[in-house]
């Protein structure tokens, strides 16, 4: 890259223009991409940002401008902040239970034993698995009358039990279906992850004469600190943004006990034709996300060991 | 370990294998369940299901009804105007040409980050790891916005461009291609080979695994897109086999054996290439988890 400058300003000018012959083609190979990312990643932010200060609609397009009218609305709507709690709820029980749970599983299954392929592979099918066809699934297991799961629970004597028709167990049911559908994506990079601590360590301190249990809280815990947060951050991120599982299983009900934020902002776009306000609140929500990610980052980089 | 070595030696493999059975239930019996509800008759799904006895999942009476109506080819099927044939399609369609253009640009994406000489790359590359930034799902209505004004909305368009290059693939490409010994190149150079022909000929060879692995991302990124296929496409003839499957269920809740088969019908293509190619999602997996 360097060595074309070094050959001297007497032949400068045409260097110069052979140089800028090849930027300009290198830059041909990128060019369909950038621009890929400005048109969609970009631009619509911009878009959503002017949008959500005027009465946007999509057959009129552009209206009257209101200023921080759609913000205000939102902020003063009950149901908005009902979504966001919801959004909130449901990240806080499906982050932690899933990392338990995949980190608990990643311990099984990196161990190179007969039988542990399977396994990694039985749990990964619900990965590739659509999320609209594991809902629809799960949303017809819990079915009071005829789901699979109130057969299953017979066979202890419970008797019909409402999930997802029932406010207090709505958002749990759903929680449970996105944990068994992904907790085999973070249990493949926490094996992963666990492959990478040198197993030294571990012979270290089984001569030192700590057990398992506590080789896995002094060595592999810490050691795994990168990795978790990496998940964390990630599944966060996506679990905040809950949308399919609600329109498929609940649409936001009973009592809009899964009124997720996105629903929410699906509903008042798409159902009400209320644009500009389903822009601001999509606004709000990107700004939270973008701090999360934007913390979370941080928090991430300050965090190489080993 | 540190209590007694030789009992737990002993307990350890029955109590691994009293694990793989019951992990395997817990993942696959819902599998199991709509797979095998798919080839029997209707009243039988609802009829056996209580009590729990094995006849609850297993069928009596095999039949493909439940197919030949989401097919439209039974009477009953084309009455009810089901056409998931017509899913499958549009699915398949999008599906080739999304990963065909995301290998194109953003193998050329990548091999510009990874090799050629360009003032600044590294701010176009800080330009393409921003977009991590930005979530998907809050932003499909700006999006939406976006592919209203270029009018394809309602086009199997609106669902092919917006893809057809992709930041997480461009990055994880980049990280790969970086890895190819330079030589390759330069010897190609002597040879009197230019940028497009370094990338076909040497380049895209030697980055064959990671070229399958991005291709199978991709595939299953599309394959399952649910969400932005609602709202971008309403014409029925357009609609993906993801988004039919939704819309069988909560309209017509009562045949669950047809709800059986469009989600078979939906499913099976991603699973069986998992199948058949694991270790490149695995693969995929950790990257992704590396970035």
């Amino acid at each position: 890259m360097s060595a074309v400058p070094a050959v001297g300003r007497r032949s400068g000018a045409r260097v110069l223009t052979l140089q800028r012959r090849r930027y300009l083609i290198a830059f041909l190979f990128v060019l369909p991409a950038l621009v890929n990312f400005a048109i969609f990643r970009y631009i619509p932010i911009v878009m959503a940002a002017r949008a959500s200060l005027y009465d946007y609609s999509l057959l009129g397009g552009f209206g009257d401008f209101v200023g921080l009218k759609n913000y205000l609305r939102a902020f003063d709507d009950d149901l908005f902040w009902t979504s966001l709690k919801v959004s909130v709820e449901f990240v806080l029980m499906k982050v932690p239970a899933q990392i338990v749970f995949s980190l608990l599983l990643a311990l099984f299954v990196s161990r190179e034993l007969r039988g542990m392929g399977f396994v990694r592979t039985v749990i990964f099918i619900p990965v590739v698995t659509s999320i609209v066809a594991a809902a629809v699934l799960w949303g017809m297991m819990y079915n009071k009358d005829q789901g699979l799961i109130q057969s299953l629970l017979g066979i202890f004597g419970v008797p019909h039990t409402a999930f997802i028709s029932n406010p207090t167990l709505a958002l749990p049911a759903i929680v449970v279906m996105m944990v068994w559908k992904e907790v085999g994506f973070s249990t493949i990079i926490f094996v992963a992850g666990l492959k990478n601590i040198p197993q030294m360590f571990y012979e270290a301190a089984a001569i030192d004469g700590a057990g398992r249990v506590r080789q896995f809280f002094a060595i592999t815990l810490p050691l795994l600190r990168p990795v978790t947060l990496f998940v964390v951050v990630t599944q966060t991120i996506s679990a905040f943004q809950v949308f399919v599982p609600v329109y498929v299983m609940t649409q936001g009900g009973p009592a809009f006990a899964t009124n997720a934020l996105v629903y929410y902002i699906y509903q008042n776009g798409f159902q009400y034709n209320d644009m500009g306000f389903a822009t601001a609140m999509s606004f709000v929500g990107l700004v939270i996300l973008v701090l999360m990610s934007i913390g979370q980052f941080r928090l991430l980089r300050g965090d190489v060991e080993y | 370990m540190s209590t007694s070595p030789r009992l737990s030696r002993a307990v350890e493999p029955v109590l691994r294998y009293f694990l793989y059975a019951f992990l395997s239930v817990v993942f696959l019996l819902p599998f199991v369940w709509m797979v095998l509800g798919s080839v029997r008759e209707e009243s039988e799904i609802h009829g056996l299901m209580f009590p729990f006895t094995l006849h609850t999942i297993w069928p009596v009476n095999w039949t493909l009804k439940s197919y030949l109506d989401i097919y439209g080819i039974s009477a009953e099927g084309q009455a009810g105007g089901l056409m998931f044939q017509v899913g499958l399609r549009n699915s398949a369609i999008i599906a080739v040409a999304v990963v065909s253009c995301s290998l194109v640009f953003n193998t050329m994406a990548a091999y510009f980050f990874a090799r050629l000489p360009f003032p600044g790359k590294k701010y176009l590359f800080a330009y393409v790891v921003a977009t991590f930034l930005l979530p998907f799902e809050v932003t499909v209505v700006p999006l939406y916005l976006v592919v209203n004004q270029l009018d394809l909305q309602n086009t199997l368009w609106a669902l092919i461009v917006p893809f057809y290059s992709s930041p997480f693939i461009v990055f994880m490409l980049t990280q790969f291609l970086g890895g190819i010994p330079k030589e390759l190149d330069e010897a190609a150079t002597v040879d009197g080979a230019n940028y497009w022909q370094i990338l076909w000929r040497v380049i895209f060879p030697n980055a064959l695994p990671a070229l399958t692995t991005a291709a199978l991302i991709e595939f299953q990124f599309i394959w399952n897109l649910f969400y932005w296929p609602l709202i971008a496409v309403s014409k029925l003839d357009l609609q993906v086999i993801q988004v039919m499957i939704a819309s069988q269920t909560t309209d017509r809740q009562i045949y669950w054996g047809r709800t059986f088969a469009g989600l078979v019908s939906a499913v099976v293509p991603v699973v069986v290439l998992f199948l058949f190619c694991q270790r490149f999602y695995f693969r995929g997996a950790v990257l992704s988890g590396m970035k």
